[in-house]
This record gives structure tokens, sequence and C-alpha cells, in this order.
């Protein structure tokens, strides 16, 4: 299973809206999706329409005995399946500082269903932490939501300075997001940003109603809004994201 | 999470009350075909997968399996896909490719009803559970169809709710199975999902009248080159052109060791006729060989820039086609129609004279003619030396399969452990002749294309170098496997591997 995790140290950047998105391309083309909500405030589960429940709270998800399976719900996706969030994943580091290597144990726990599904989206709190640290022992890619703010570059140079000295760091995607082309900042910060970040992928999600309305729809763009810009924007940056994941050449 | 009743009961509506009374809600019914998509050996079934094209409200390639994972689907327009390269990049092509191995994939069962969804949804609108009542179920095969038959689908976590929705299914008198209208249509119709199943081995004791046992292990292989003929014909995949050939070459070697059980002239005849059979596929099978080992040889040399070997792919692929259609014609042809039929023919009534007559007990046939392809094996690999010319390992590799021929048609005759040991040690050794053989024939074929590249325009240097590393890499396989005989032959020809044989021989001489 490979292992997605959208990711900010910033909040409020669209994580969620990604890895929603995100989650819902990758459906349609034919992949088995599991989006694990690690954001105790579970947006991501309330987009998708499921039960904000952890059995036994995030002791018994995460902790030496956890198992992910008996956690997984279906969604208002069909083939989409979920591990909801609910708020005892505010706990999460501290039952992660439990296990016998907290930085590895999400990466444990996704192992046993690697022949289920070909990819994980890991919907990730706003923060650097324990759990972020797990998340990157687990995940191949971060996909990490930049908005065109002066301070962006320097929050990612953040990350990947952190990251820099772990051998096993996942491979960090910004992908450009709440873009208003109008506004010339915008303009200036995007060509910018792709002249620093060479990964940067190539589509900009933009600052969209539809995408706003996600909260109210519970349902991906693609769903309310098919052939808005936004809709083609995360199908697009689902395409460059698969070539990452599964390189055709 | 599937399950499926059938039931006639399950097109009434107490049916259609009984969902209801569980909170599920009716859709407008439409009808649905779905086609399972496999390999003819099953290969999908074999790897917990199912491939279907799904055509009813959307067309969709639907991948069942593993149980507990959520079927991935992708919308699909054209045909359905049979080959690797007709389906898409990432994990949904790949898990499929994965399992079909160089084979193509055709239609096993299709299967056409007019389902009507009913659908329970939480307070959230996600549906938890589904049950799709199919009625007017027809498939192409026939046979006694269920009338009507009710798949159930539960979300995860909803798995108490399934429960109650089957079980108020389960009190119309319902017959109640794993799987879903695809599956249940299968078992009422007695059919399969395995695919096709040949082995040469047919069971047999070692008492049993030896012309009889010949008979029916001739019968198993003929119906294997019956069973595979169309898929070569119409050039499905290279597999079916193997295994024909594989069968062929088996009736051929077991015709020769039934000297002193079937008649010298049935012999003679058949044998001649299954010959010009085999030589007339061999060219067809070694470009085969050709194309499917041409990626790996070529990506390990690093050769990977397309436009240097693509005129040498393209030859090849020419010379494919154009021997394919010369055997396919000798294949079509009466005389090879006639051989099949003829020989069934006999098979089938011999004739009461020779019927009448005791050939003996066949386990002391087969160890006889064990022990002495046994002995022609030895004999000719101790001879070899490194200055023996190819065809010395060209003979022992025909000596070698003829001694596991035996193993395999027969196989039912010795003590299976035994002989899975013993015809490992074999297999290793034949391993190494068949390599230094392939890669023998595969030099002498690159020699003369690159020849023929070389009297055409167009086709650049780069090329024939390419051509040239090509041969030298398999000539260095060949000279690899050359020095690698003499320690195969000795670990073969040791005397615990000849106590060995001594031990079963024993047993399946005795009657």
């Amino acid at each position: 299973v490979k292992v997605v995790a959208t990711y900010s140290i910033k909040g409020g950047v669209g994580k969620t809206s990604t890895a929603v998105n995100l989650a819902y391309e990758a459906a349609r083309a034919g992949v088995r999706v599991l989006v694990w909500d690690l954001d105790p405030q579970g947006a991501a589960t309330y987009l998708l329409r499921v039960r904000p429940k952890v059995k036994g709270g995030s002791r018994k998800l995460v902790g030496p005995k956890g198992e992910l399976a008996a956690h997984i719900r279906g969604s208002a996706l069909s083939p989409v399946h979920v591990v909801p969030a609910d708020f005892s994943l505010r706990h999460l580091d501290l039952h992660l500082e439990g296990t016998t290597v907290p930085t590895e144990r999400l990466g444990e726990l996704l192992e046993p269903l690697a022949d289920h599904y070909d990819l994980a989206v890991l919907d990730c709190p706003p923060s650097i932490s324990l759990a972020s640290e797990s998340v990157f022992g687990a995940a191949d890619v971060l996909v990490v939501p930049v908005v065109p703010a002066t301070l962006a570059s320097r929050t990612l140079a953040q990350l990947t300075e952190f990251l820099a000295d772990r051998p096993d760091a996942p491979r960090v995607l910004p992908l450009l997001s709440m873009v208003d082309r109008r506004r010339v900042l915008h303009r200036e910060l995007v060509e910018g940003l792709g002249q620093d970040w060479p990964d940067l992928l190539r589509t900009v999600v933009p600052s969209a109603a539809v995408v706003e309305r996600m909260g109210a729809e519970r349902a991906p763009v693609a769903v309310t809004a098919p052939r808005s810009r936004a809709a083609v924007a995360y199908r697009e940056a689902w395409q460059e994201l698969a070539e990452v994941l599964w390189p055709t050449s | 999470v599937t399950h499926f009743l059938a039931h006639p009961d399950l097109a009434s509506d107490r049916a259609v009350a009984a969902l209801e009374s569980c909170g599920l809600v009716g859709e407008e019914p439409r009808p649905v075909t779905r086609t399972v998509l496999d390999t003819f050996d099953g290969r999908l079934h074999a790897a917990g997968l199912r491939l279907e094209l799904e055509e009813g409200a959307a067309r969709e390639l639907v991948l069942r399996g593993p149980p507990g994972s959520p079927p991935a689907r992708l919308a699909w327009e054209g045909d359905a896909p049979q080959r690797a390269g007709d389906l898409p990049a990432g994990p949904f092509g790949a898990r499929v490719v994965a399992a079909m191995v160089e084979r193509a994939l055709l239609p096993v069962v299709e299967v056409a009803a007019v389902g009507r969804r009913f659908v329970h949804r939480d307070r959230r609108g996600n549906a938890t559970v589904v049950v799709v009542l199919n009625g007017e179920v027809t498939t192409a095969a026939g046979g006694p169809l269920p009338d009507a038959v009710a798949e159930v689908h539960a979300a995860p976590g909803h798995e108490r709710r399934r429960d109650e929705v089957v079980a108020a299914l389960a009190a119309l008198g319902t017959e109640p199975g794993d799987g879903d209208l695809v599956d249940a249509v299968v078992a009422a119709t007695g059919g399969s999902l395995e695919g096709h199943r040949s082995s040469p081995t047919v069971p047999l004791e070692r008492s049993d009248d030896a012309l009889g046992a010949f008979r029916a292990v001739l019968a198993n292989l003929l119906t294997a080159i019956e069973d595979n003929l169309p898929g070569t014909l119409d050039d499905l995949d290279p597999e079916f052109l193997h295994e024909l050939r594989v069968a062929v070459r088996r009736t051929r070697s077991v015709l020769a060791e039934g000297k002193g059980v079937l008649p010298g002239a049935v012999r003679r005849e058949y044998r001649a006729g299954f010959a010009e059979l085999g030589a007339a596929t061999g060219r067809t099978r070694d470009l085969d060989v050709y194309v499917l080992g041409w990626s790996d040889i070529v990506a390990s040399l690093g050769l990977e820039d397309a436009s240097v070997t693509e005129p040498v792919v393209a030859e090849l692929e020419r010379r494919r086609v154009a021997a394919h259609a010369e055997m396919a014609d000798v294949l079509r042809g009466e005389a090879a129609d006639r051989l099949l039929a003829r020989w069934r023919a006999w098979l089938e009534d011999p004739g009461d004279e020779l019927r009448a007559a005791d050939a003996g007990p066949i386990g002391p046939h087969v160890a006889f003619r064990v022990a002495r392809a046994q002995a022609g094996l030895l004999r000719d690999g101790r001879a070899i030396t490194p200055s023996s010319p190819a065809e010395h390992l060209h003979d022992l590799r025909k000596d070698a399969k003829k001694l596991r021929y035996l193993f395999e048609c027969f196989g039912s005759l010795f003590p299976a452990k035994g002989r899975k040991t013993f015809v490992s040690q074999l297999k290793a050794l034949q391993d190494n002749l068949g390599e230094h053989q392939d890669a023998e024939v595969q030099v002498a074929e690159l020699r003369l294309l690159a020849q023929d590249l070389h009297r055409r325009r167009g086709v650049g240097a780069e090329t024939l170098l390419a051509v040239g590393r090509l041969v030298d890499h398999l000539e260095r396989v060949r000279i690899r496997e050359r020095e690698d005989f003499a320690e195969r032959f000795a670990a073969y020809d040791t005397a615990p591997n000849h106590e060995l044989l001594e031990r079963l021989l024993e047993k399946v001489g005795t009657s």
C-alpha cells in the first residue's frame, strides 16, 4: 500500500479538501483507497459522512494492541473506506508514546492492510509532533498544500529541514492551494515558489466557492461541480501524484 | 462482504416487504450484464481476484478481491481488455497483469439480470447495506438457473445490520451462499470459475491392463491438444501453443514407450503424424520465446532506447506473425484434422481383437521403461566432456525429457513423495540443458536477423550494435550454462539419487 499524507505545519491551507478530493479521484482511477483521518477535528470524517467515533478512543486505535481493520468504515464515496477521527485523537501523541517505536507505529498499523488497499491517504492535523513523525515514518509522499502567502516558502523550508536528517523521509510535493490568479501577489508568489521548489506540483488549485462549499455539500468537488476549475485541478493533481506513486516510465 | 440468497420467492412482493421492514428503500430496476474475464487456466481466480466487465447504469471494469478489500472500479469504454497492454497503468492494471502472467483475458461467464437495488442509509445519508434483487437471470451457458438471486452487500462497520437483512430474507426459505450473483449462477449451473486445468497424469493402478492405461494417458493428452488448439489458432496468447506443443511431445514420447503394448503400425503412423504436427509449430514457438523474453534481455543490457531496438522488435514480430500464419494453415489443414480425428477414434475403440489381447499390467512395463530411459540418460551424460559438440547436449536433453514424461504421464503409479524428489533433481538438470539450447537457438536467429536488417535501408548502426550486444549476452549465457553442465549432471548422477529411483521402481514394478 502506498501512503500519502496531506500535511502542513500551518492550519487552514486545504489539507482536508486535498485529502478528500484526491481520494475520490484515486478511487475513480480504480485505486482502492483508505482515508485515515488523524485530525481530532475530524473534518475528513465529516466530509465523507462517517460517524465521528473511534471505538475505544485513540488508545485502542494506535496502542500496542491496536488493529486498524476494526476501525474501518464505509463512506459516502462507496469505494473509499475511512478510519474516522473523533476528539480522542487529541491524545494521539500520548498513546503513540506508549508503543515500542512510536515513530513507526502508524506504518505498522497500515502494514496488515497492504493486500486490501492500494493507497492510504492520511489527513494530518496541523503541527509538528510525535504523531507527525510517525506520519513521516509511514508516508511515501507528503502532499503539502501551500497557500500563496509571503511566509509559504519559509514554512516549506522548515519542514524539509526537519526531514533532511531522516534516511526514510517521504518525498515532499507542495501543492499550490487557494490561488486567486486575479491577484498580482498570488501570481508572483506562484512563480517564485515554482523556482524555489522543483518538486512543486504543476497543478494549481484555485480559490473557489465550490471548494468552500464542500463543508455544506459533504462531497468532493468532482461530485458537486464536475466541470469546475477546482474539480479539473484536483483531477490533474491526482494524475501527477499517481505518476509519482506508480511511474509509467 | 457479500452474501447471495437464491429462491423464487425473492422475486415476489414478500421479499420487497421483508426488505422494507428492515428500513431498505427500493430503487428502479435496471438491466445489468456482468462478464467475468480470466485467463484460460483461471489465473486471476487462483490469485483470489475476479475481473468483471459490468454493463448497467455505467460501463465499468470491476476488480474484486481479496475478501475484505473494496472492489476497484474503473469506467471503461471499448472492448473488454484482452492483453496486458489493454489495461491501464497504476495498481488496477498492475494487479491484473501480475496474475495474468503473459496470458490473455477471455470471457469466462456472462450473466445478465434485471437488478433492483434496495438501500439502507444511515443518518448521514451513507449506504450501509445494499441488497440487489436480481430477476430474469440468464447466462449464455444455459442450464438450470435460479429464478431470483439476492445479493447482500454491507459497508464495513455495518455487519450487524447486514445480518438482520440476511435473516429477514432467509425467513422466506431462501438458500444462502457466500458470493454474489455470478457465484450463484455458477453454482446453479454446475460450472466453475477455476479455469481449464490440464494435467498429464491420469489415475492408474499398477495392476491395470497396460493397453488400457496407455489409451487413458494418450486420450488425456489428445484432450489437451484439442483444448489448446482454438486458442493457438486464434493467437490469443503464447501459452496455448506452448501447452499444445508439450502435449504433442508427450504423445510422441508415450507412443515410443508403448513398445510391446501398442501395435507397431499404430505407433509408427501416429508418431510420424505427431512429429509432423510438432515440427509445424516449432518456428512459431521459438519466436514466441524471443518476444516474451525480449523486454527482460533488453532491460538487463540497458538498451531501453526504443528507437534503437524497435527495428529488431518489429522484425521479430513480423516473423512471428508470418510463422504463425504458416503454422495455422497446417493446423487447420485436412491432414491435421484427419490425424486428430482418426487418433481419437482409435483411442476410443482399438478393435475387439486388440482389446482381448493381454498386454500385462502397466506397473512393471513403466518400471522397465523408466529404468531404460535412466540408463540411456546416464550413459549419454557421462560421455559428455568439455569438448563434446553441442548436439550431444541436445540429445541428452531429449533423454531427460523422455524420462520426465514417463514420470508425468504415469505419475499416479509412483509414490508421490519420492517421485517429487526425483523429478526435482531431474528438473534442475533439464533447466541447465534448456537454457543452453535456448541461448544457442536465439544466437543463431539473431545472427540471421542482423544480416537481414543490414541489407535493408534505414536500419542504423546503433541497431546493429544493439543486436551485437544481444548476441554477445546470449552467447555468454550459453557458455555459462555449458560450463555449469558438469556440476549439474554430477548433482543428478549421485548414489542417493540412483537408490531413490531403484526404490521407486521396485514399488512401481510390483503389480
